[in-house]
């Protein structure tokens, strides 16, 4: 009878377990982790650099968000990142959106440098200044190898 | 019902004529520009003549009061009006140095021009390629409605010019305040080149 008792609390414990993990992956996945109201505001880049849903969104150094999702778009195969942001965290709209690397070779994240306008970003606007990801690789090729394309000589027009 | 798709079309239409012919006029304008720095770096006999004759072309295209406003960042709105005319003045002396220092009279570089997009109302960004001494750089010229288009930031490879300040300058302010930053502009633009 105890055994039977014992192997029913275990397996509540497991279930409750199971419960747990359920609960914080839907959470996480959908960023009400951050904690209170929240809104939306997208960005585009010509380069996301790996960017990905769940990549954390700083200001100043401090997580204030996550990217929610990172769609191309179709007609010039830019990246538009979509980020979820604390609706207490009021950016103006010339905010400057980077994305950056913890580290040489970490994880990509989008750091935000609020800028000096009167007007606010919304829900559903877009940080229209940004800064793609630096391709490390092809500008030390560019230091190391030069370019491969002729020079031009002095005084041809600009076509 | 079929009325007012009709009208919702006719608004788009309209809205997306509007948009290209926005995009159309900045990139116009800014190929006029850069063929008046081009021919006046191409003409001017020596390093300080080009800085001197460059200026007030610059002047004319680039908006030097939206680039430092954005260039110094939140703490912008603390400064005097004394101090934001003073950073003004600096930081348009810094940049009209800077820029005439990257070109070398009497060579041409091979631009050419990308399609323009109009990411917001009165905001139009121009992606270039740049051939100049033998490498070939990406540069976005993001563009404001601002008595007529004008330039407001330069991106070169990623690297945001407003962005690269900015990072220098609110850490500036944030030690100093209005100050600091104007001190440290001053640093700058005595420094001999």
């Amino acid at each position: 009878m105890k055994h039977k008792t014992m192997e029913l609390f275990v397996g509540l414990f497991v279930l409750l377990g199971i419960a747990a993990i359920a609960y914080l992956t839907m959470k996480l996945g959908s960023g009400s982790l951050l904690g209170g109201e929240t809104y939306l505001v997208e960005a585009r880049f010509t380069n996301a650099g790996g960017l990905n849903k769940g990549s954390s969104v700083l200001v100043a150094g401090v997580f204030v968000g996550r990217v929610e999702e990172v769609q191309i778009d179709p007609s010039d195969y830019c990246a538009i990142a979509v980020m979820r942001l604390r609706s207490s965290l009021r950016l103006p709209t010339d905010t400057m959106a980077s994305i950056k690397t913890t580290g040489l070779i970490g994880d990509k994240y989008v750091s935000l440098s609020p800028g000096a306008d009167e007007t606010y970003l919304e829900s559903g606007t877009r940080i229209t200044m940004t800064e793609s990801a630096v391709d490390l690789e092809s500008l030390i090729g560019k230091m190391a190898f030069g370019s491969v394309e002729e020079k031009v000589p002095a005084g041809e027009p600009v076509p | 019902m079929t009325r007012r798709l009709l009208l919702f079309c006719v608004l788009l239409t309209a809205w997306g004529k509007n948009l290209s012919a926005s995009t159309a006029t900045a990139e116009k304008r800014l190929q006029v520009a850069i063929k008046n720095v081009l021919d006046i770096a191409q003409s001017a006999p020596s390093d300080s003549a080009l800085a001197e004759s460059i200026g007030p072309v610059l002047e004319k295209y680039l908006s030097f009061s939206a680039m430092t406003r954005r260039a110094v960042g939140p703490g912008w709105r603390q400064f005097s009006k004394g101090d934001q005319n003073e950073a003004i003045r600096l930081f348009t002396t810094l940049i009209i140095r800077t820029y005439s220092k990257k070109l070398t009279p009497g060579e041409y570089p091979v631009i050419k021009f990308k399609t323009a997009t109009a990411p917001a109302p009165g905001r139009v960004d121009v992606p270039t390629t740049l051939l100049y001494r033998g490498s070939t750089y990406n540069v976005t010229y993001r563009m404001e409605q601002d008595e007529g288009w004008r330039v407001t930031d330069v991106v070169i490879e990623g690297v945001s010019l407003i962005a690269n300040y900015r990072t220098q300058f609110d850490a500036q302010f944030k030690k100093g305040g209005a100050g600091a930053v104007i001190s440290s502009l001053t640093q700058s633009v005595a420094r001999p080149q």
